[in-house]
């Protein structure tokens, strides 16, 4: 047993000190999944406020006008294009999308009517079909204004009135969903993409053949490669984490020890698949192309690029049982909602029957040639 | 040290193996000999456990090579046609690795002297030349003392330097009690190196004996070569005009 485990300490070591001098691989399971977060993470974040592109056509030369557009102008709620002076500009932009919709405030608006005490006047929203739902959001957000606004001009009652109230509990942001699927993708990435590269290539050399006249077993081989792996995983997603948190505010509440148990599990059960392919393939042939009939739809399915909330129901229940939705699931609810092993069973469970598949499989379709 | 009795193979159609028989002693350097698809890679891929023992029986040391492959795996070294490494391996490491994978602990430096590789030490295994690869492979497939070695055209594709060199080697690895059987296309090499030969013919043995007795055997059979003995060949000028000694990036 002791020979045994010197064997496996003596792979680990010497392809994990490969491992890092190959700046090949360092890139693809380091710094490739880095991009991706750069990406996705900027796609998420600044989207908190909810904003509408709009253009605002002054008419008017009034100085309620002139206040009007530099509230505006200033305020969260409306992004105004200010390059846009007129109707037949804003409905150009208007059909391509670039903006949700034009406020035109009319010449009269704002003016004094003879006889009243107060300014008036009517905003008109403009937007194009494909724009409904902007168009008619921005008509009750501007209403409100305008109510909040008239009642400085016209007192009177109200007898009835929403009042709301912020809660301090931390929701979900759409990033905690991107970052679990990032860090689904790049154990994808490392777990898959690496043995399936890598073993038709030793295999075309003939470098695992020499092996197998040594008394070195498959397990024996397994085994350090998952150690290896696991150790090159926790490395990359840690940076990945630490950019998260840095970078992008992720906030991480769950107990550390469990995520990291948690991340290897997933890490290698992924690599299993891996594993499997690759260690059946003779070829890069039989390998690429099997490898990518398994890898692209488990990534869409199981939430690495848009969360699986998203999906129907129906594709959501039957994606829930793939090897990676629990891993995502896993990872997000330990991460970002604090929950333990003993609330996240069910993920664990299916994990757990994952691996024995994987594996089991993985062993008996493995060639040394 | 090695007993084959009556082995077989096939490849669908084709009787790769078809019943040989032989005896190698311990201490002895034995060579199969045949043209391309004799059957020669495939009986050492038998003896070696790579390849599914048809009929017929493989002894090593007195174990039988079919019904435990595993024990046998430690009496044997094997050197393939072309040695391979995992690149970004230095060559202590390869060593180290192989040692590992018989469950021992070396020290690689020594294993890396024997072949004249230890400058080499902590270079990476991309940047040795054919001739060093196959030194490197050899003394790995020696790193668990075994009893017999396998040696597959180890000299094919080499310069006369390099494979003069590669004589030696084998002549230390039979030095030390190791049985060594063999493959060859080069028959002074067979005739310079083996003390037995087997030359085999579609998957048949067809001759064994010594080289000297084989000769002597076709000559008493009254054949007789038209050309007249020359005192030196080809070879001996080359060796003579560019010098034994093994070349830088060998």
């Amino acid at each position: 047993m002791n020979k045994s485990f010197y064997t496996v300490k003596t792979f680990v070591k010497i392809n994990t000190r490969r491992f890092f001098r190959d700046r090949l691989a360092l890139f693809f399971s380091i710094g490739f999944p880095l991009i991706f977060l750069f990406v996705f993470g900027s796609l998420n974040s600044g989207n908190k406020d909810v904003s509408f592109n709009v253009a605002l056509i002054n008419q008017s030369n009034t100085s309620f006008a002139k206040d009007f557009v530099k509230n505006a102008e200033n305020g969260k709620v409306l992004k105004v294009d200010k390059d846009v002076t007129t109707l037949d500009q804003a409905k150009d932009k208007m059909s391509r999308s670039e903006l949700d919709a034009a406020i035109i405030l009319p010449s009269d608006f704002g003016n004094v009517q003879s006889g009243a005490k107060y300014p008036t006047g009517q905003a008109k929203i403009v937007y194009t079909a494909n724009n409904e739902q902007s168009g008619q959001a921005l008509s009750s957000i501007l209403d409100a204004q305008f109510k909040g606004i008239n009642a400085q001009f016209v007192k009177n009652e109200a007898p009835f009135t929403v009042s709301s109230e912020q809660l301090n509990e931390k929701s979900l942001t759409p990033f905690d969903y991107t970052f679990a699927g990032l860090l689904g993708f790049a154990i994808i990435g490392m777990g898959i993409f690496g043995p399936v590269n890598v073993f038709p290539e030793l295999k075309k050399m003939g470098i695992l053949r020499r092996l197998s006249t040594t008394p070195l077993k498959v397990w024996q081989y397994f085994l350090s490669t998952m150690i290896g792996q696991a150790i090159i995983g926790l490395i990359s997603l840690g940076i990945m984490f630490v950019v998260a948190i840095l970078v992008f505010h992720l906030q991480v509440v769950g107990n550390y020890a469990e995520l990291i148990i948690f991340l290897i599990l997933g890490i290698i059960t992924i690599l299993g698949i891996g594993l499997a392919l690759g260690g059946w393939a003779k070829n890069e042939r039989q390998a690429a192309p099997l490898s990518n009939i398994i890898v692209f739809p488990m990534m869409f399915l199981s939430g690495t690029f848009f969360p699986r909330y998203l999906m129907p129901d129906w594709l959501q229940n039957i994606s829930g049982f793939l090897p990676l939705t629990p891993i995502v699931d896993g990872i997000r609810l330990i991460a970002t909602e604090g929950k333990h092993f003993i609330d996240i069973l069910p993920q664990l469970g299916l994990i757990g029957v994952w691996m024995i598949v994987i594996y089991f499989i993985a062993f008996r379709v493995f060639r040394w040639e | 040290m090695v007993e084959v009795k009556n082995l077989k193979k096939r490849y669908g159609e084709k009787q790769a193996v078809d019943g040989i028989s032989f005896e190698v002693k311990k201490g002895e350097i034995f060579g199969i000999l045949g043209p391309n698809g004799a059957g020669k890679t495939t009986t050492l891929e038998m003896m070696e456990t790579l390849r599914d023992i048809d009929d017929g029986q493989v002894k090593i040391d007195g174990i039988d090579v079919a019904k435990e492959p595993q024990k046998i795996k430690y009496l044997i070294g094997v050197q393939p046609q072309t040695p391979a490494f995992q690149d970004k391996t230095k060559l202590v490491e390869v060593v180290e690795m192989f040692a590992a994978a018989y469950g021992e602990k070396v020290d690689p430096m020594e294993f890396l002297r024997d072949v004249e590789l230890e400058e080499k030490a902590n270079n990476y295994v991309e940047d040795l030349s054919g001739g060093q690869k196959q030194r490197l492979s050899i003394t790995t497939a020696l790193v668990h003392g075994p009893k017999v070695f396998f040696l597959d055209e180890p000299t094919t594709g080499l310069d006369p330097q390099a494979r003069r060199h590669l004589w030696d080697l084998i002549e230390k690895v039979r030095a030390k009690g190791i049985s060594v059987i063999m493959t060859t296309h080069y028959m002074d090499e067979a005739e310079v190196l083996c003390d037995r030969i087997a030359v085999m013919d579609n998957g048949k043995i067809v001759a064994i004996d010594t080289p000297k007795n084989l000769i002597k055997q076709l000559l008493d059979r009254g054949f007789s070569k038209k050309q007249h003995v020359e005192q030196a060949n080809l070879e001996d000028v080359f060796i003579d005009l560019t010098g034994k000694g093994l070349r830088e990036g060998q």
